[in-house]
């Protein structure tokens, strides 16, 4: 009986410190992981590809609206917003509309990087969005909401979202537990199924 | 005019205020299944179903640490499979009309139905021996963990694709490990008076009868 009692008290204290030790480090613990799973995933070959070449080895956020509903003013094609707000280059020629902002260096966390994109532009892609307890949900970029472009169900049959992109390629956690490289473009698009 | 409850917690207040209002709550429904009458399970699954979605709401600053998954469960053990299931959509849904309800509730709901059923199906191996020690409840709450973790993260099918699944499960380890020392946590600190208060509410109370019982609840 006795032994049962420090047993149960061992596993107590084991138990408590345990989880007090892990959520103190849990933020570098998931920092560190994110960056060596990120590694895991297949990335296009030159995410930078078709961006101005002063935003080489720089930090860019990309917002893609579809052609035909992509807000007034960047419906003419891809504009490029640098880290000021200037809006110095439309691509006409590119086969997405919206804007990228771009020439950003040093930042780590995603959310970081997406705050500094839309303050740079001041009110052009707003974003409205919902805390879940798993992160953030973007509702609307610009006033674009995914499901008044595509048909939504609600018996969930179709659907569509705001997907990000991390240099290319879907990212696997969300803007606020992204960990960033020193050029990472993110690309917010819509997908639907 | 001036907002006097307009009061700056930050985010280890909330979550201190939070904590307390949970220990309150615990202690209440503590003291109320006191004055229950013995085999009234349901009454005392709703007792367990209202401190696991407080839990779930309240502890939502600490990532993945709630007593969901353990309450269930230990449900399964103690009460069954159709009740397991029972008390696991109820927490799912209620707790998501707080947390954000949409597809991801499904795949909660059977992920911790799933937990009550493996529960049930071991309860006869948890008590066969007279074990009065927690570790093998802890090792398989912690077991448990991965399992639901690994269940809510097929929800992605839907968005990501089959090809990034292996990825999203292996980028999510930190988050199960979270999940799992929490539930060890849980058994470690609850466990004890939680099969007390199941094992009162119990038509036959001796434990090698736990798997009559629960055959019989199917």
């Amino acid at each position: 009986m006795q032994k049962d009692s420090e047993n149960n008290a061992f596993h107590k204290t084991f138990a408590t410190f345990s989880l007090v030790f892990l959520i103190i480090t849990f933020s570098s613990i998931s920092t560190e992981w994110n960056r060596m799973t990120s590694e895991l995933v297949d990335e296009a070959d030159n995410p930078h590809y078709g961006l101005p070449d002063i935003w080489d080895d720089k930090q860019v956020v990309c917002f893609h609206f579809p052609a035909n509903s992509a807000p007034s003013g960047l419906d003419d094609g891809r504009h490029h917003f640098d880290f000021d707000g200037t809006d110095f280059k439309t691509d006409k020629d590119w086969n997405e509309t919206g804007g990228c902002v771009g020439g950003f260096e040093n930042f780590n966390n995603g959310l970081d990087l997406l705050n500094a994109a839309i303050e740079a532009t001041g009110s052009t892609f707003l974003i409205n969005s919902t805390e879940f307890s798993f992160g953030l949900q973007i509702d609307s970029i610009a006033g674009v909401e995914p499901c008044k472009v595509y048909q939504c169900a609600s018996d969930g049959a179709s659907g569509a979202w705001w997907a990000l992109l991390h240099n290319g390629a879907y990212s696997i956690v969300g803007i606020s537990d992204l960990v960033l490289d020193v050029d990472s473009v993110l690309t917010w698009q819509i997908t639907s199924y | 005019m001036i907002d006097a409850h307009a009061v700056n917690l930050g985010p280890y207040g909330l979550l201190l205020v939070n904590l307390t209002l949970l220990s309150v709550i615990g202690w209440a429904l503590w003291k109320t299944e006191r004055n229950l009458s013995s085999q009234s399970d349901t009454i005392v699954l709703f007792l367990l179903g209202v401190f696991a979605v407080s839990g779930r709401i309240l502890l939502e600053p600490i990532p993945n640490v709630q007593p969901v998954t353990v309450i269930i469960l230990m449900s399964g053990i103690y009460f069954g499979v159709t009740r397991s299931i029972i008390l696991a959509t109820s927490v799912a849904l209620i707790s998501n009309l707080f947390l954000g309800h949409g597809l991801w509730t499904l795949y909660q709901a059977f992920g911790w139905s799933l937990v009550g059923v493996i529960g049930a199906l071991l309860s006869n191996k948890l008590h066969s021996k007279n074990i009065t020690s927690n570790t093998p409840l802890m090792v398989l709450a912690a077991f448990c963990a991965f399992i639901f973790d690994w269940i809510v993260s097929l929800s992605v099918l839907h968005t990501l694709g089959p090809n990034l699944l292996f990825v999203y499960i292996i980028s999510g380890i930190p988050f199960d490990l979270l999940h799992a020392i929490g539930n060890m946590f849980f058994v470690a600190w609850l466990a004890s008076p939680l099969s007390e208060i199941m094992m009162r509410h119990l038509t036959v109370t001796k434990p090698l009868a736990v798997k009559e019982l629960v055959k019989n609840r199917v």
